[in-house]
């Protein structure tokens, strides 16, 4: 592809997604500003987003960007049409972002629950060696002897007796 | 569980996404073992399901995420209901995601060595120890099934001399069993 995405930023007024990228062909840097069209505070930012990854006339710039990162910039865009102020749209988009290790997953919808097997799968994705990678091995085996004088995982010490 | 089986597996799941299931061959001893997995599902909406989880199950192997409290705290639930349902099978317990905290694989963890369980650290991203844990898995599934059909061959063979005593016509029926279902504790823990 000869498009290669370097950043990706939004711009609230006219709501936009903005595309900083290296046209290859060409041999230069160019922007694009996409204008997000029929988006509101209550508008879904998944939807939005996958619409325009799928836009056939922008789809070709967004090869490079994933849908994550449009979806976290749409939700900034809905943000700012409730009236949040740039710094509060900002920690909440980060907190959408962190799994809340006390919560427990078996109690949410199928969609919330989605939303947390999203972030963690980044971090799988991130950490996963495939079988095409040059140094993948099907049997790993590392040993984690739990004989010796270990730190006691904190998460037990608080109700010892619970077992 | 598709780190395991990498190359072909035709995971199966119910419309309902309370089980997922995987066929798998393996060979223990010089035997070719039929294996099947179920992959259940935590949620709370499929409560109804669980006692189909455990249904003839040969072993078990529940899952928590070292960076998720809950997952660990849930542990004892999952177990409880276990017990209930299978109280001799072998079960394996596995701290999943090491990849992201290898920290927690140099604590001690008090469930699992309370209840005198194998614990596992696992990393199902960078494969590690994943293999070891479902051979493992499936030779102590092979093991309690071959040591349960001695003993219900025993049973069955008392019946019969029963029956002959007391001239009974209907003979008990024999359970048949479709391969080793392993069943797995959710990911969600």
């Amino acid at each position: 592809m000869s498009y290669v995405a370097q950043k990706c930023g939004v711009q609230l007024q006219p709501p936009s997604i903005v595309l900083i990228y290296e046209d290859r062909s060409k041999n230069n840097v160019r922007k694009r500003i996409m204008p997000i069209r029929n988006f509101s505070k209550f508008s879904d930012c998944s939807r939005a987003a996958e619409q325009l990854k799928n836009n056939p006339r922008h789809k070709t710039y967004l090869e490079g960007v994933s849908l994550e990162q449009l979806k976290r910039l749409h939700h900034l865009l809905r943000c700012h049409l409730q009236g949040q102020t740039l710094s509060q749209s900002l920690k909440q988009v980060e907190q959408k972002e962190i799994i809340d290790p006390e919560e427990d997953l078996n109690k949410l919808n199928d969609e919330e629950l989605g939303q947390r097997k999203r972030i963690m799968d980044e971090l799988f994705e991130k950490n996963r060696k495939r079988k095409d990678d040059p140094d993948f091995i099907y049997n790993v085996e590392v040993e984690f002897p739990q004989d010796k004088e270990l730190e006691a995982c904190e998460w037990d010490t608080e109700t010892d007796d619970e077992f | 569980m598709e780190r395991f089986l990498v190359d072909g597996f035709k995971p199966q799941q119910l419309s309902t996404f309370a089980l997922t299931l995987y066929k798998y061959t393996a060979t223990v001893d010089g035997k070719t073992i039929l294996v099947d997995f179920w992959d259940t599902a935590g949620q709370e909406r499929f409560q109804s399901m669980h006692a189909s989880y455990y249904h003839k199950a040969h072993a078990c192997i529940m899952v928590f995420d070292v960076q998720r409290k809950v997952t660990y705290k849930n542990l004892s639930n999952w177990y409880k209901e276990l017990r209930e349902f299978r109280p001799q099978i072998p079960c394996i317990v596995v701290a999943n995601k090491i990849d992201a905290d290898v920290k927690a694989t140099q604590k001690s963890f008090n469930f699992p060595r309370k209840l005198n369980l194998p614990l596992y650290f696992v990393s199902a991203a960078d494969g590690t120890n994943v293999v070891k844990l479902f051979s493992d898995a499936i030779k102590l599934a092979v093991a309690y099934k071959r040591n349960s059909e001695d003993f219900m061959d025993e049973v069955l063979k008392e019946l019969e001399n029963f029956e002959l005593e007391t001239k009974e016509e209907d003979s008990p029926a024999e359970e048949t069993s479709q391969g080793e279902p392993v069943c797995l504790s959710p990911g969600n823990g």
